[in-house]
């Protein structure tokens, strides 16, 4: 039965968004046309799309979002890799698989900022992980103070932190397989790697295309692991395009610039969405 | 009585009705005009102190100035940057601000801030720590609490080395050897905190040393770099010697390792003196003065800032912030603070001879190392300079350039900034 009022029912979400959400993103666009400076509003002025060329000739902006790319590709794949596996193993749990399936989920419910202050001290120098590594005669590693090691630092606790949300995605994803279409596939005699791969696969694409698309919205916004961890560093090997853009908005008080870098993250984002969407999304059906 | 007496007294009834009536709606609008110039103001204030600590300190405030009520909000030191801009942005600031020395720049840079030199003429000598608040001569903030950082040293490591743990290191060279001696012969420890992996703190460990050999960061006009100096560039050789015999992490990471009896030289602010009677108990360390160059050449410098008080050009009671910023900065007032978080030290000059340092020795040298302290220059395009300097330095710690060519890179690009071409 329809309801009768569809509206009012989406009523409270719609004004939020509209307050919090449609408002605020339209209003940054109107800002990277501008000059403001937070400090001095009154000073603003329009300058068209002049934050827009700077940005694109800045080889710090270059450099940010190449860093952010590499953080991307370096993390999305293995997230789903193990997110895929994790909800396979879960699946074929046939004991305490509750347990489980809280354990794995356990650190989507923390903060992001808890889970870096708790990296924080695994890294450390004088660290957990060092700690381990020295017991075992290895040399330590300066886990978050060597340019070459910091990013990848941040993308294996990237990847920790997120893998249980989207397997527990994958997951339900699996569920909803009925059991005598995999039972007709065992009786006609396929093996388990084949039916993984002709059924329960092509099954779960539009999972995989939701799992894919949201990872890769969240991994180009990271911010909290780089602003807890490095800041940046060290030689701005960790300098992500969103805390570049929030290091020119309160540092350095050019909101204007930092719309602008804002704006084409989110142009980027966006045609990448596209493509992926169109690469993976033949013949996947959004997931209910 | 007649009718025509009846009708006068009526009239005349009427007429005093009338006449109290006027009288009682004069007398309540007077009241109304008594009430309202009584009535409380408000002062909203901002700061980063734990509201148990301010607190006691408000009271006393509110005590003395019944016609003020204070509406104090705690700032953290990780979002508080962002609210205060977003605040002012947002046309609504508060009255009275603490506003930490390295923000400072940026707000005066942008008259954000009142000019309160002519306010406070009165504060001048009774304050340290103008130089950190004043540019081109006028104070855009007044000094309320300063911190300064010395160097820590590990007792215990000391013994294990065969050093002498009452003679602390006072030149470079007896820092170099000492920290050397540690880490050659104490097999879990490192001789030297360094900081790197936080490139926004690096200019405030490594200038003590380039200030205590005469150099510095802009020359007195404030607009050359002097970065590029001999003294310059001989600190900071003396400075990366020191790194084979040093723990590189960021400052929290080099506090804890301290605290954990595995660094022999640490230098570090009064924080520690908080946290480590309940960290490391047993731990036996002593804070001594930042080494000079060498016997008889230099200063002990260390870097020096401050919390100073700001009040906002769009604040809506100034009067009420500075009677509140005057009442802070009183010995009697910020003591307790000091007391209670152990942050930075009052800029009141009188709190020196607070009996609170007769029993507290190591916040003593905390005290005498605030008198050789400098502070980085109050520029507008601070920002910029720190960042150029910070992340050359980085480049010279991480061993990607030599330090004269950082320096060297360094000077170009802050005299660019200064001549306004980034």
């Amino acid at each position: 039965m329809r309801p009768r009022r569809p509206l009012a029912g989406v009523l409270p979400w719609g004004l939020c968004f509209a307050l919090f959400g449609l408002i605020p993103l339209l209003w940054a666009l109107v800002l990277s046309f501008t000059s403001l400076n937070p400090l001095r509003p009154d000073l603003t002025h329009w300058v068209g799309l002049a934050n827009y060329a700077r940005a694109l000739a800045s080889p710090a902006f270059w450099h940010a979002l190449r860093t952010t790319c590499i953080f991307v590709v370096g993390t999305l794949p293995p997230t789903l890799v193990l997110a895929y596996a994790v909800a396979a193993l879960l699946a074929r749990a046939r004991r305490a698989e509750a347990f489980f399936r809280a354990a794995i989920f356990f650190p989507a419910t923390l903060s992001m900022v808890v889970i870096s202050l708790v990296f924080k001290s695994l890294y450390a120098e004088e660290g957990l992980l060092n700690g381990w590594l020295a017991r075992l005669s290895l040399p330590h590693v300066s886990w978050l103070q060597d340019p070459a090691l910091a990013l990848p630092s941040i993308m294996v606790m990237d990847v920790w932190a997120s893998v249980g949300y989207y397997a527990i995605l994958l997951l339900a994803g699996r569920k909803t397989l009925p059991p005598e279409q995999l039972e007709a596939a065992r009786l006609e005699g396929l093996r388990p790697s084949e039916i993984e791969r002709r059924i329960v696969l092509p099954h779960l694409r539009p999972v995989i295309l939701f799992v894919v698309l949201l990872n890769t919205i969240r991994a180009f916004q990271i911010f909290i692991e780089v602003f807890v961890l490095t800041r940046g560093g060290p030689l701005e090997s960790t300098l992500t395009l969103v805390y570049h853009l929030y290091d020119r908005a309160f540092y350095h008080f050019e909101m204007g610039y930092a719309s602008a870098i804002a704006y084409l993250l989110l142009l980027f984002v966006g045609v990448l969405l596209l493509l992926q969407r169109r690469l993976l999304g033949r013949g996947a059906e959004a997931p209910a | 009585m007649g009718a025509r007496g009846h009708s006068r007294l009526l009239k005349e009834a009427r007429r005093a009705a009338g006449g109290a009536l006027l009288l009682l709606v004069l007398a309540a609008a007077l009241a109304g005009c008594g009430s309202r110039g009584r009535a409380k103001q408000t002062v909203i204030f901002w700061q980063f102190s734990p509201l148990e600590a301010i607190r006691p300190v408000l009271d006393r405030f509110a005590a003395e100035n019944p016609d003020l009520n204070v509406q104090v909000e705690q700032l953290t030191w990780q979002s508080g940057r962002e609210k205060i801009v977003a605040a002012v942005a947002a046309g609504r600031p508060p009255d009275l601000c603490e506003v930490g020395s390295t923000f400072l720049p940026g707000l005066v840079a942008d008259s954000t801030l009142l000019d309160l030199t002519d306010s406070i003429p009165d504060l001048r000598d009774s304050l340290r720590g103008w130089e950190i608040v004043r540019y081109r001569g006028r104070a855009w903030a007044v000094p309320w609490l300063l911190g300064t950082r010395a160097l820590y040293y590990n007792r215990d490591l000391f013994r294990r080395a065969r050093l002498d743990p009452s003679r602390p290191p006072a030149t470079w060279d007896e820092l170099l050897r000492d920290a050397r001696l540690i880490q050659t012969t104490v097999p879990y420890a490192k001789g030297f905190g360094m900081n790197s992996g936080e490139r926004e703190i690096l200019f405030k460990k490594f200038m003590p040393f380039a200030w205590g050999n005469g150099g510095g960061i802009l020359d007195s006009t404030g607009t050359k770099s002097i970065v590029n100096s001999p003294q310059n560039r001989e600190a900071l050789r003396f400075y990366l010697g020191l790194k084979p015999y040093s723990l590189l992490d960021r400052q929290e990471m080099l506090d804890q390792a301290f605290a954990r009896g595995r660094l022999g030289f640490t230098i570090s602010g009064t924080w520690l003196l908080r946290s480590l009677p309940e960290t490391a108990p047993q731990l036996d360390y002593d804070v001594t003065l930042m080494p000079r160059p060498a016997a008889g050449k230099g200063t002990p410098a260390s870097f020096a800032g401050a919390e100073a008080l700001g009040v906002f050009r769009r604040s809506a009671n100034p009067s009420g912030a500075l009677r509140l910023a005057r009442f802070l900065v009183r010995t009697e007032n910020a003591m307790p603070l000091y007391a209670a978080t152990g942050n930075a030290f009052p800029a009141a000059v009188a709190a020196e001879a607070d009996s609170y340092f007769v029993f507290h020795p190591r916040d003593r040298v905390f005290l005498s190392q605030l008198r050789s302290a400098v502070s980085p220059p109050l520029h507008p395009k601070w920002v910029d300079i720190e960042e150029t300097l910070n992340s050359e330095l980085e480049s010279a710690i991480y061993g990607k350039k030599s330090p004269e060519e950082a320096l060297r890179s360094a000077d170009q690009k802050i005299n660019a900034i200064l001549s306004g071409g980034t």
